[in-house]
């Protein structure tokens, strides 16, 4: 598994470049959540709000928002679909996210309108160490 | 030199004043408004939780409706405040970078206060950035900040400067963890904020701190500041931000699935008796209170309390981080021994986290606060209020 330092990348999972977000297709779904550099950016999270089930959301616009650090923000999708499922114990702890943002603290499922075009766009496979690499680096300057 | 314009609005409503900056974060990320700092006043008073705070846990509805005073949500997190004529507003709206949707969010809040603290200094109170979220004067606090990213990348960055402060008003319309509001609750709370006017020791006109933290942010990010107003189409996308989301009951009154709770305990230890009381926003401490009869310099106190202010609940993050703060001011708690310390307040945090679990099992259960505001039936509607400024 690609790690840099304290971050580590799962090889199977796909990244949103720009937003930490990462994505793992799983049959008709896509279960989305943050990396763990995106979540060690954003410090301790307290709160997290989702759009609600049924609803359609499109790659790169928000399918919610966070409190972390008192920096409030959008959580953005990496896949463009409609919302299956949320993760009910995420929502009420955040701080699951925290502690284990590839496991317990994914955030919610979604089934992808075109999840071909979006992997597309996605960080994935051989690309994801060079790619993490220049992140953690720029995190850290 | 880059420009900004600078705004300058005094007695806004509570709906206007954040619909405004909301909507001027947009515009600005969107290129269709410049990069622009607004100083500005509300009409005394208005209440103002957090993001996601939940209004029944943080506000008193029934002597807000009673005494007139309107309650609204910030888009910008933290928690809940009182504002009015003697409470400066800062509203910095800067475009974002596309790029960097969740940049570091303790070194934009550094950044970005740096005017309002060049602004104090200025006015002669030795104020400093501390920890992730306060501006402080020997352990006080005088400013509180937060941060939205808005849609489309603009940055809106709020701050609320206390000129002066009617505390025992504030003590009113704001829950606390206090059992009771009498002269000794006012005086704990007094020695963990203060004012311009209680630092500089003269009536201080509104104005005149205004033009000092104008002029800090001009120092801080090298620019000019050119006066203005909002323009006409700025003042119809207000306008209409206002009638959809900040005069809604949908924003105001919104709930999350995070619970609230506190947990407070009281024990006899060597230094002596120490009573905490811990509010927790699920895992995350929004506040702990630490009182007794031991003996500590106040300040200490307040710096204890602020380090574990909208920190992980975790018991061995907490015991860290009083290990910390205890370390820098171990001299003013000699009679305090540290491990009583964390033990106390690791059990009320513990108390507050079996509180919230019950309330889990038991959602129709009162579990927030100790005056049992929780279990309301009836919620007054929130003060009506003229939408034109």
């Amino acid at each position: 598994m690609p790690t840099i330092g304290d971050y580590s990348f799962p090889p199977e999972l796909y990244y949103e470049p720009g937003n930490h977000v990462w994505a793992r297709p799983d049959g008709e779904v896509v279960t989305i959540g943050l990396d763990t550099l995106g979540v060690a950016a954003l410090g301790d999270l307290a709160y997290i709000v989702l759009k609600p089930v049924g609803a359609e959301v499109r790659h790169g616009e928000a399918a919610g928002t966070f409190e972390a650090a008192k920096m409030v923000g959008d959580l953005f999708t990496p896949v463009s679909g409609v919302i299956t499922a949320h993760n009910e114990a995420a929502l009420r702890d955040p701080s699951l996210v925290n502690r284990d943002p590839y496991g317990a603290g994914w955030l919610a499922k979604i089934t992808p309108a075109d999840w071909a075009y979006d992997a597309a766009q996605l960080v994935q496979g051989v690309e994801i160490e060079y790619w993490a690499e220049g992140e953690v680096e720029r995190y850290r300057s | 030199m880059a420009d900004w314009r600078l705004i300058a609005d005094d007695g806004v409503t509570a709906s206007f004043g954040l619909a405004a900056d909301d909507c001027l974060a947009q515009r600005v990320g969107r290129e269709e408004s410049p990069p622009t700092l607004r100083l500005y006043t509300y009409r005394s008073h208005c209440a103002l939780v957090g993001r996601f705070q939940n209004v029944d846990n943080e506000v008193r509805r029934d002597y807000c409706a009673a005494h007139g005073i309107a309650i609204n949500r910030r888009p910008t997190g933290g928690g809940a405040i009182i504002m009015g004529a003697d409470q400066l507003g800062v509203a910095l709206m800067l475009p974002g970078r596309g790029d960097d949707a969740y940049s570091r969010a303790r070194e934009l809040m550094a950044q970005f206060s740096a005017g309002v603290v060049n602004g104090l200094h200025a006015l002669g109170v030795a104020a400093s950035f501390r920890r992730k979220n306060d501006v402080e004067v020997g352990g006080r606090k005088i400013v509180g900040l937060g941060i939205y990213r808005a849609p489309g990348g603009g940055l809106l960055f709020h701050a609320s400067l206390l000129i002066g402060l009617d505390l025992p008003l504030m003590l009113r319309v704001l829950h606390t963890p206090f059992e009771k509001i009498s002269d000794k609750e006012i005086a704990t709370v007094a020695n963990r904020m203060t004012t311009v006017r209680r630092e500089v020791g003269r009536e201080m006109a509104i104005d005149e701190v205004r033009m000092r933290v104008a002029e800090g942010y001009a120092a801080a990010f090298g620019v000019s500041l050119a006066p203005g107003d909002f323009t006409a189409d700025e003042r119809r996308a207000i306008s209409t931000l206002q009638s959809l989301k900040y005069l809604t009951d949908e924003w105001i009154n919104q709930t999350t699935a995070v619970p609230d709770a506190l947990g407070s305990v009281k024990v006899k230890t060597p230094g002596g008796l120490l009573d905490v009381r811990a509010t927790l926003a699920g895992n995350t401490v929004k506040a702990v209170l630490i009182g007794g009869d031991f003996f500590a310099d106040e300040g200490a106190i307040a710096d204890l309390e602020a380090s574990l202010r909208w920190h992980s609940a975790d018991p061995d993050a907490v015991a860290a981080t009083l290990a910390r703060a205890y370390a820098d001011r171990a001299h003013d708690l000699a009679a305090l021994p540290l491990d009583s310390l964390v033990q106390v307040v690791q059990q009320a945090v513990r108390r507050a986290r079996v509180t919230e679990s019950a309330a889990r099992a038991d959602p129709y259960g009162c579990f927030v606060n100790p005056e049992g505001v929780g279990a309301d039936t009836a919620t007054p509607a929130p003060v009506a209020e003229n939408a034109h400024v």
